[in-house]
C-alpha cells in the first residue's frame, strides 16, 4: 500500500511541470499561434528562479521571477511572430535554442550548490489522516495550484466571452478582425500567458522539484509538454490526463526496475511514450470527430491585409 | 577595424605562411593543447574533473603551453571537424573526454601522425591515439564497505545512465564491498536510459528510498541523488566530484576522479618528445581515483576498515573482484583465489549475486 502511495505522489509531482507548460500552450495554440519554444522558456524560468532562490529572495519571489522571465522571453517570440510575421515554427525553434544558451549564461556559477526544495503544505490533521492524508493532503502548494489551473483554463476557454473570442481568433482571425476584435493584441496576451506558464514550469523544476541548477536541466520536458497539447486535443482536462499518464508510467517503470521486473530497462523506459501513443490511438478511434486543431494554427495574420 | 579585401588577403597569406613553417620552428614554440568535451562546461561532475586536468597542466607547465577548450561537441560529425581544425591549427596534443568522441578521433588521428591524441574511456588504440581510464570499481568497493556498515534496511540503491560495463561494473563493486561486511545485503540498480536528466535522477532516487534503500549511489553527472538522500534523511555516496555541498549530513564519501596526473604526464611527454600511445588505467594507487573525506557520522572503527581496504587495494593485497563471486543466478563467475581479468572487468555485462535489476 505504501508503495502505491509513493508511486501516486511521485506521479503527481512528475506531472506538474508538464501540465503547467501544456496548459499554457493550449491557450497559445487556441489563439492560433504555435510556440515551439517551451523548452527554452522553461529553462530561462528555471535559471532565473534558481538565481532568486539562491540569492535569498525566498521561494514565492523565485516563482514570480521565473514566471516573469518566461513571459519576457515569450515577448521576444511575439515580436517575431506577430510584429514581423516571421514563420512561427522557425521563431519557436529559435526561442528554444536561444533559451538554452541564455539560461546557461544566467545560471553560470550556481551549479555547485543546492537550494532547499519546496516543502509539502502542512494541513495539520488532514495530512495525518490514514490513506486520504498522504493521497490528497501531502503535496507542495504548486501541485494544488497547477491542478486548480486546469478547471480555470477550461472555464475560461469554454464558458467566458473572452475565451470564446480567443478561440475565434484561433479559428478565423479574419472574421474576428471584421467584427472589430484586436487579433494581434489577443494573440499577444495568449503568448505571454503561455510564456509565464512555461517559466513557472521551469521554476518548479529547479527550485521545487530538484533543488539544483544544471545546464539544460529540463531534459526535453518542454517538447513532451508540446506533444501533450496534441494528445489532449487542445483540452485542459485531457492535458491533465495525459500529464498524469505520462508521469505515472515514468514513475511506475522506475519502481518496476527496482523490484527487478524481468524486463529490459530500455523497454521499461520506453513505456511512458508507448502508453501515451496507445491511448492517443485508442481515443482517436471509432469517432468521426475532427481532432480540434485550431483552424488558423501557425498561420500569421496581418490585420487589414 | 574595417576588414578590407586587401587586409583579408594579407591575413590569409600570413596564415598560410605560418602553416608553411618547418616543424622544427614550431616545436620551439609553446605546445598547443586542445581539449574537446561532449557535454557543456559544468561546475561539478565529469566535465569539471576534466577541466581540473587542464588546470593542472597550466599550473605545472605555465608558459610552455597554450590551451584551447571546446565544449558541447556531442555529435560525431561536429567532433570530427573540431579535431581536424585543432590539429591543423598546430595543436600537438588533444584530449577527448567522452567515449562518444572515439570514432571521430580514430578518423582524424591517422591524418596528423605528428600530433598526439588522448581519449578518455576509449578502447581503440592507434600509433598516435592513446587512452586513459579510471578504476572506478576500487573506490566503489571502499564506499560499499561504508554502505554495508551504515545501512539499517540491508538495501542499497544505485542509479546509472545506461546498462554498459563502465556502469554495471562499478555498481557490482559497490555491492561486493557492502557484502564483505554483510553478506545478506542487496542492491537495486536503476537505469535512467539517458545520460542527463536531473528530474529523472530525483524520481529514481525517490523510488529507491520508497522501496527501502537507505544508501543511494548515483553514478550520474549531478548532485541530485545526494541532495534527495539528504532531504529524505538517508545516506548517499557521491561520484566524480565531492558532492558534500549537496548533502553534508548524507554523503558517506564520494568516488572523486582526479585526472591531473594523466594530463600533466601526457603534456610533459609531448614536450620532451617521449610521448607514446598507451592505455593508462589508474586507480587508488595512481591517485586517479580518490575518496572524498569520510562523513563524520561514520563510526571510527568503520573508517579504519575503509582506510585498511584502501591500503590493501593500493598494495594489491585486496582485489575488489577477487573470488569467489557469483552472478545473480548463483553461477560462479570468479573462483575462490582468482581475480577477474582486466579484459573481463572492462566488459562486465552481468550482475553479481544480490543485485536486483535487469540489464536487458
Amino acid at each position: 500500500m505504501e508503495l502505491w502511495i509513493a508511486i501516486f505522489a511521485g506521479t503527481m509531482t512528475a506531472a506538474t511541470p508538464l501540465l503547467l507548460a501544456a496548459l499554457g500552450e493550449v491557450v497559445v495554440e487556441k489563439s492560433g499561434v504555435l510556440n515551439l519554444g517551451i523548452e527554452g522558456m522553461m529553462l530561462i524560468g528555471a535559471a532565473v528562479a534558481f538565481w532568486l532562490a539562491i540569492s535569498g529572495w525566498g521561494l514565492p519571489a523565485a516563482f514570480v521571477g521565473g514566471a516573469l522571465a518566461g513571459l519576457l522571453s515569450s515577448a521576444l517570440f511575439a515580436a517575431l511572430a506577430l510584429l514581423f510575421m516571421a514563420n512561427q515554427s522557425a521563431s519557436g525553434l529559435a526561442l528554444a535554442i536561444f533559451g538554452t544558451g541564455l539560461s546557461a549564461m544566467i545560471g553560470m556559477g550556481f551549479g555547485s550548490q543546492p537550494v532547499a526544495t519546496l516543502k509539502a503544505l502542512d494541513l495539520g490533521g488532514l495530512s495525518d489522516l490514514p490513506l486520504i492524508g498522504p493521497l490528497l493532503f501531502s503535496f507542495d502548494p504548486m501541485v494544488y495550484l497547477t491542478l486548480a489551473t486546469v478547471p480555470a483554463v477550461w472555464w475560461f476557454l469554454t464558458r467566458t466571452k473572452s475565451g470564446l473570442i480567443l478561440r475565434m481568433v484561433g479559428e478565423s482571425p479574419e472574421n474576428a478582425h471584421a467584427i472589430g476584435y484586436p487579433v494581434l493584441k489577443i494573440r499577444l496576451a495568449a503568448i505571454l500567458f503561455g510564456g509565464a506558464m512555461a517559466g513557472l514550469a521551469g521554476a518548479y523544476l529547479s527550485v521545487a522539484y530538484v533543488g539544483i541548477w544544471v545546464e539544460n536541466m529540463t531534459a526535453g520536458r518542454g517538447w513532451i509538454a508540446l506533444s501533450l497539447v496534441v494528445f489532449a486535443a487542445w483540452r485542459p482536462w485531457r492535458a491533465l490526463a495525459g500529464a498524469v499518464l505520462f508521469g505515472g508510467f515514468t514513475i511506475l517503470q522506475l519502481h518496476g526496475q527496482i523490484l527487478g521486473l524481468p524486463l529490459p530497462s530500455e523497454a521499461l523506459s520506453a513505456l511512458p511514450y508507448l502508453a501515451t501513443i496507445i491511448v492517443l490511438v485508442a481515443i482517436s478511434q471509432g469517432r468521426k470527430r475532427r481532432l480540434d486543431v485550431p483552424a488558423s494554427l501557425a498561420r500569421p495574420y496581418r490585420p487589414g491585409a | 577595424m574595417q576588414v578590407t579585401r586587401r587586409k583579408l588577403l594579407q591575413g590569409t597569406a600570413a596564415m598560410a605562411g605560418a602553416f608553411a613553417l618547418p616543424r622544427a620552428a614550431l616545436a620551439q614554440d609553446v605546445l598547443k593543447i586542445g581539449q574537446v568535451n561532449a557535454s557543456p562546461a559544468a561546475e561539478i561532475g565529469w566535465s569539471k574533473q576534466h577541466a581540473l586536468g587542464i588546470e593542472a597542466i597550466k599550473s605545472a607547465l605555465g608558459d610552455k603551453v597554450e590551451i584551447t577548450v571546446v565544449d558541447n561537441t556531442f555529435l560525431p560529425q561536429d567532433a570530427e571537424r573540431v579535431f581536424r581544425e585543432l590539429a591543423s591549427s598546430g595543436h600537438k596534443l588533444m584530449f577527448g573526454t567522452s567515449f562518444s568522441l572515439g570514432q571521430p578521433m580514430q578518423k582524424v588521428a591517422p591524418a596528423f601522425p605528428d600530433a598526439a591524441f588522448e581519449h578518455c574511456s576509449g578502447i581503440v588504440h592507434l600509433d598516435n591515439l592513446g587512452t586513459f581510464e579510471a578504476k572506478y570499481y576500487e573506490g566503489m568497493y571502499v564506499a560499499g564497505i561504508a554502505a554495508g556498515h551504515m545501512s539499517k534496511t540491508g538495501k542499497l540503491g544505485f542509479v546509472g545512465g545506461f546498462p554498459i560495463p563502465d556502469i554495471v561494473g562499478p555498481g557490482n563493486a559497490f555491492l561486493l564491498g557492502a557484502r564483505s561486511v554483510n553478506p545478506a545485503i542487496t542492491c537495486s540498480i536503476v537505469f535512467m536510459n539517458s545520460w542527463f536528466d536531473p528530474g529523472k535522477e530525483k524520481e529514481a532516487a525517490q523510488a529507491l528510498i520508497a522501496q527501502g534503500a537507505d544508501v543511494i549511489l548515483g553514478m550520474t553527472d549531478t548532485g541530485v541523488c545526494v541532495q534527495v538522500a539528504q532531504e529524505a534523511g538517508v545516506w548517499s555516496v557521491g561520484y566524480a566530484s565531492d558532492l558534500t555541498s549537496f548533502g553534508p549530513d548524507s554523503q558517506l564519501t564520494s568516488i572523486v576522479l582526479d585526472w591531473s596526473s594523466e594530463y600533466v604526464a601526457a603534456a610533459e611527454a609531448v614536450l620532451a618528445g617521449t610521448w607514446k600511445s598507451e592505455s593508462n588505467w589508474g586507480g587508488l594507487n595512481e591517485g586517479v581515483v580518490t575518496l572524498a573525506p569520510f562523513n563524520a557520522g561514520i563510526p571510527e572503527d568503520v573508517r579504519a576498515k575503509m582506510d585498511e581496504a584502501v591500503a590493501a587495494i593500493k598494495s594489491g593485497a585486496l582485489h575488489p573482484y577477487g573470488g569467489e563471486i557469483k552472478d545473480v543466478d548463483g553461477a560462479v563467475k570468479v573462483a575462490a583465489g582468482e581475480v577477474l581479468s582486466d579484459g573481463d572487468i572492462r566488459s562486465m555485462n552481468w550482475l553479481v549475486e544480490g543485485m536486483i535489476g535487469t540489464l536487458g
